[in-house]
């Protein structure tokens, strides 16, 4: 290693320096919208780089009061978890089989299943609006999850394959070997043995349910509409209302991305598709 | 059970579902691609409810194919996406080399970095064409206002002066006109989806060959040749991967474009199947199959260059 180990001064001093200026970039954005979230509206348009201000809390409490927060919120929370189990629970089972059972179908299976998410939603839209408001669906609960189960499913079943290939099949024939049944494998070997894998997979789908917009918004009024409702909503045009449009825009990404930072290294592991080695 | 079975039983309910996700909508699409079916006709009120007697055969696709915004529409989105691939890869290797070798910071610069790729497309597109890059009101004015002052303060500089007086007062640009928007969309999708590209391309780093760099450091390797002939072809199949992801997510764009310009000068098919979808049902279908054998095409070339290495 110590061959490798730069002692140049690009390795010293300019590297962590590029580095930390990247990453500020990258966040800057993020951070202003922040900041602005915590000006008045007056402040906010202000014609000048505003640092400094005097912060308010006024707009997260206007958007508490008057845009109901929490019930977006809610159903976001609520849409989300149950469509990521609802996703596991039936591509668990599915992955298991391709990875441990492969057949000649399998690949083109796959690749089918990930076709179904090039179909561009707003082609078929206007078939599922009229489809689900004659069964009575429209803006619910059931609907939005059963929506963005749908439309993970693909990435989560490509996502756990590629983990569970990774499982050294002896373990599994070896379990065979002492009586344990199709479930109990699932449960007492594949799961503990691809527990990293399946949380990675749990928290990329999770993220992506959280951010759907084009259908929640669209197949919902008020029953069961999620945050990307609320900010498609409230996206004030015109820059006059800047403090209140942070406000609930950061309210809405506020969550999502601390649950990010606090699963970063899972994250990594699952965004790779384990193809990455 | 044997053992044949039990497999085909547990995928039963993923490929039925999904099945049945694509079927029944592309189905209905496929009708009303087929009919002539408009919400609000008073002329014709038969056209208004979907019924086989409203047949209209290729018309719609005829209809769709004249009009003067399809084939903007489709080079649009593949100019949006491919930009995008091209973007995000570029910089994504990059800044993957830049901070993969350990620095102080290291972690807190990773989590800086990640960040965009949680924030929600709608939030990301009001965020950056209001508070960013509105020519007014956005931090571009601030900065092309910052520039333009250091330039008038340089122009009075002594020795130099005439140097800057050569130089233009510079112009915000604004991003909602019609030759601009579809760069504010690149450039949003870009910062929120380059972070994907960095997290992958990292993770592959650190699985790179060291007992290889070192030998090459040894033969008197230079970091280029290193970087070119070693980093690169380690990180192809990652590359692959993240085009593949990325692909399939830009072409279908929406949100983005109905929010930086509501399609003004920078239509793609998805949303040109939403205009068409306020009132002629019939037209929005068809383009809905036109965009769902553009997204075959692409996807064929997607699967050719990736499906290989996935199955290994």
């Amino acid at each position: 290693m110590a061959i490798v180990a730069e002692t140049s001064r690009f390795s010293k001093v300019s590297r962590p320096v590029l580095a930390w200026i990247v990453g500020l970039l990258f966040f800057f954005p993020i951070f202003w919208m922040i900041l602005t979230s915590f000006k008045t509206d007056a402040d906010a348009v202000k014609p000048e780089f505003l640092l400094f201000f005097t912060p308010t809390l006024d707009n997260y409490l206007n958007m508490t009061e008057n845009y109901d927060y929490w019930r977006f919120a809610t159903n976001s929370v609520i849409t989300s978890v149950f469509a990521t189990l609802f996703t596991l629970f039936v591509g668990i089972p599915c992955a298991y089989a391709m990875a441990f059972n492969p057949s000649r179908a399998t690949k083109d299976v796959l690749m089918w299943m990930l076709s179904t998410k090039m179909l561009p939603a707003a082609a078929v839209l206007y078939p599922m609006t009229f489809l689900t408001k004659s069964l009575g669906i429209f803006d619910t609960h059931f609907l939005i999850v059963l929506v963005l189960s749908l439309i993970n499913l693909p990435i989560v079943v490509w996502m756990l394959f590629t983990y569970f290939k990774e499982i050294p099949k002896d373990i599994i024939e070896a379990g065979k070997m002492d009586g344990v049944n199709t479930w109990g494998e699932v449960k007492e070997i594949l799961i503990p043995l691809a527990w990293g894998g399946i949380a990675s997979t749990a928290l990329l789908c999770f993220i992506f349910c959280w951010n759907e917009a084009y259908w929640t918004v669209r197949l919902t009024t008020t029953e069961a509409a999620t945050l990307s409702k609320l900010i498609e909503g409230n996206r004030a045009p015109e820059g006059l209302f800047f403090g209140r449009l942070s406000a609930v825009s950061a309210a809405a990404v506020g969550p999502i991305i601390v649950l990010g930072w606090f699963c970063q290294k899972q994250l990594v592991q699952g965004l790779t598709f384990g193809a990455v080695k | 059970m044997s053992d044949r079975k039990l497999p085909r039983l547990l995928q039963t309910p993923a490929v039925v579902l999904l099945l049945i996700w694509m079927l029944i909508p592309l189905g209905m699409t496929l009708y009303f691609s087929f009919i002539r079916y408009v919400l609000n006709s008073l002329r014709r009120p038969e056209w208004t409810s979907p019924s086989l007697s409203n047949w209209r055969g290729f018309g719609n696709y005829q209809f769709v194919l004249n009009n003067k915004d399809f084939l903007f529409a489709i080079q649009n989105s593949l100019v949006i996406v491919c930009s995008i691939l091209f973007l995000t890869v570029i910089l994504g290797v990059l800044i993957a080399v830049l901070i993969n070798k350990s620095f102080p910071g290291q972690g807190i610069v990773r989590v800086l970095l990640i960040s965009p790729f949680f924030v929600m497309p709608a939030v990301n597109a009001v965020l950056w064409i209001n508070m960013i890059l509105d020519p007014v009101l956005g931090l571009q004015g601030l900065a092309v206002g910052g520039i333009n002052g250091v330039i008038t303060s340089l122009q009075n500089a002594p020795g130099v002066g005439w140097f800057f007086s050569l130089w233009p007062q510079l112009e915000p640009i604004s991003f909602r006109a019609t030759q601009t928007s579809a760069y504010a969309v690149i450039i949003m999708v870009t910062w929120q989806w380059t972070p994907f590209a960095v997290l992958i391309f990292m993770t592959s780093l650190q699985s790179e060959d060291q007992q290889q760099k070192e030998a090459a450091v040894l033969d008197g390797a230079s970091t280029w040749s290193q970087f070119r002939f070693l980093t690169l072809p380690h990180l192809s199949r990652p590359i692959a991967i993240v085009v593949m992801i990325q692909a399939i997510f830009h072409l279908s764009l929406y949100a983005e474009i109905e929010i930086v310009s509501r399609g003004n000068g920078n239509k793609n098919l998805p949303y040109l199947i939403g205009e068409f979808a306020n009132n002629n049902i019939g037209a929005a279908s068809a383009t809905g199959i036109f965009a769902v054998i553009l997204a075959n095409i692409v996807a064929i070339f997607l699967l050719r260059m990736i499906g290989k290495t996935l199955m290994e």
